[in-house]
């Protein structure tokens, strides 16, 4: 299902890109400078190798910085690695950051059209699926205002009722269970459990260590971006 | 071409929502909405007429000047809105972009369908001033579409690759409302090259725009044909530039999320 194979991947240190167009020309014939790091560079993933099945529900643990996000990235094609091999089947949903393509001044329900689509939903499933993701979001007659007017909690809500129902394979999670109220996160970690049974592929990042206890099969270590330990 | 289409089509619904969404969230809370689409190219006109009939009355064409710098303007206005909307396309959707994997062409591909509508819009009032003005319309009129063809895909190539190279350098957008402004005068929107001399045609021809704007008003106000050769001729250029930006896209995607 996701395979990862020895990869590394580079990251420029720098906040602002600022390479000049006479270093890429000068790149352009050097093809073997991927593997030197040179000033301003670090590795953020050395050489991080493992399987998942589908099916698996499997958390990625550690300190900040030890390369979780990125891995979550790479998987979702978002962004590619600088050596090795990453294989990927199925569908993937990523709900890093909820609400990404969130527009403020549309209302709650076109919004919904939008991030379905953009986690891969046809409009037609996204049509069917709007009762029942309005309920769950919990917003009922708000549906129809403007995400501008929403508070906090009702956005990251409807983010999540939204990522959750997409028909994707996979699905990436990333600190994302500090979500609204207590009853509305037990009401995500049911889900969480749900799509388990269905045999959903489920590859999460947090920190709270209880959680993880609670729903994963196997945890990842992470530090400084190397494998420490597998805990299953 | 073939590749561009294996990609999106798998997308399309997302494709279609985006270019609702820019289209919605453009004319959220404003009051004449998708009327400013036509008042662009309708008061460039206007100004154009006025200062060419009466500020420096010169002699440009003898069709009448509200017609003939409306049928420039309507190709123009096209092409640089397309590039006005395309150009910060991927650097505003950074959100989308650092966290989401989907065609990347989307984004600027969307602005460029966004200035479709708002053209289809101004084509409404051009129909309107070409009863208004009685202009003798012939079977070349036909010539309208294929050449606007040749447009969008020229526009598409260069909206790609101006959206890609902003994400690498925002130098980009700075030089993009200048860079507009000098295509303007390089294109025969308020100038026709009828009469310009030979060399000079050949220079201008570099561009373009300057084959496809001044065809474009030939054969529906001047009810003239395109010499077929040349549409021919065009045609591979534009093909060849659009899939030379569609690599150069496609090769500069992978790095997106990382540099920009």
């Amino acid at each position: 299902m996701i395979v990862l194979e020895r990869v590394w991947k580079k990251y420029y240190r720098h906040q602002v890109f600022h390479r000049s167009l006479r270093e890429d020309i000068v790149n352009l014939f050097k093809r073997k400078q991927k593997q030197e790091l040179k000033k301003n560079e670090f590795w953020a993933l050395k050489g991080i190798s493992f399987e998942i099945k589908k099916g698996e529900c499997v958390g990625l643990y550690g300190p900040n910085g030890a390369g979780k996000s990125t891995i979550l990235k790479l998987i979702a094609k978002v962004t590619y690695p600088t050596k090795g091999i990453i294989n990927v089947n199925g569908r993937v949903a990523p709900l890093i950051e909820i609400g990404a393509g969130f527009h403020l001044d549309l209302t709650g329900r076109e919004n919904i059209y939008i991030n379905g689509a953009i986690l891969g939903m046809r409009i037609k499933e996204i049509k069917r699926k709007i009762p029942q993701i309005v309920e769950f979001s919990e917003l009922g007659e708000f549906i129809d205002m403007p995400v501008k007017k929403y508070s906090s909690g009702m956005y990251l809500r409807l983010g999540f009722a939204v990522a959750i129902h997409s028909e994707a394979d996979i699905f990436l999670i990333d600190e994302i269970l500090a979500v609204g109220d207590e009853a509305f996160q037990e009401k995500c970690l049911e889900k969480i459990k749900k799509l388990k049974k269905q045999g959903k592929t489920l590859l999460f990042v947090t920190h709270n260590r209880e959680l993880m206890k609670k729903i994963a099969d196997r945890v990842i270590f992470l530090k400084k971006g190397e494998i420490v330990k597998i805990f299953s | 071409m073939f590749k561009i289409y294996t990609r999106l089509i798998f997308y399309k619904d997302l494709f279609l929502v985006f270019i609702w969404r820019e289209f919605s969230i453009r004319y959220k809370q404003s009051i004449i909405g998708i009327l400013w689409a036509a008042l662009q190219p309708l008061s460039m006109m206007l100004l154009f007429t006025f200062i060419f009939t009466y500020i420096m009355p010169i002699k440009i064409t003898k069709y009448s000047y509200v017609l003939f710098f409306y049928a420039g303007l309507l190709p123009w206005s096209f092409f640089s809105s397309s590039l006005n909307y395309a150009i910060p396309s991927l650097t505003n959707h950074y959100n989308l972009v650092t966290k989401i994997y989907f065609p990347r062409e989307i984004l600027p591909l969307s602005g460029v369908a966004v200035a479709f509508i708002d053209f289809l819009l101004a084509c409404g009032v051009y129909i309107l001033l070409l009863i208004m003005f009685k202009a003798k319309i012939s079977w070349n009129i036909l010539w309208f579409m294929p050449l606007f063809a040749l447009l969008l895909v020229f526009t598409a190539g260069v909206a790609m690759v101006l959206a890609a190279l902003n994400v690498y350098y925002r130098d980009v957008r700075l030089a993009s409302s200048f860079l507009i402004q000098l295509w303007f005068f390089a294109s025969p929107v308020i100038y026709s090259i009828e009469r310009v001399s030979l060399k000079l045609k050949m220079i201008l021809f570099i561009n373009p725009l300057t084959f496809i704007i001044e065809n474009m008003r030939r054969c529906v106000i001047e009810g003239r044909g395109v010499v077929l050769w040349q549409f021919l001729f065009m045609s591979v250029l534009v093909m060849l530039f659009f899939s030379l930006s569609y690599k150069l896209f496609l090769n500069t995607e992978k790095k997106f999320a990382d540099v920009i």
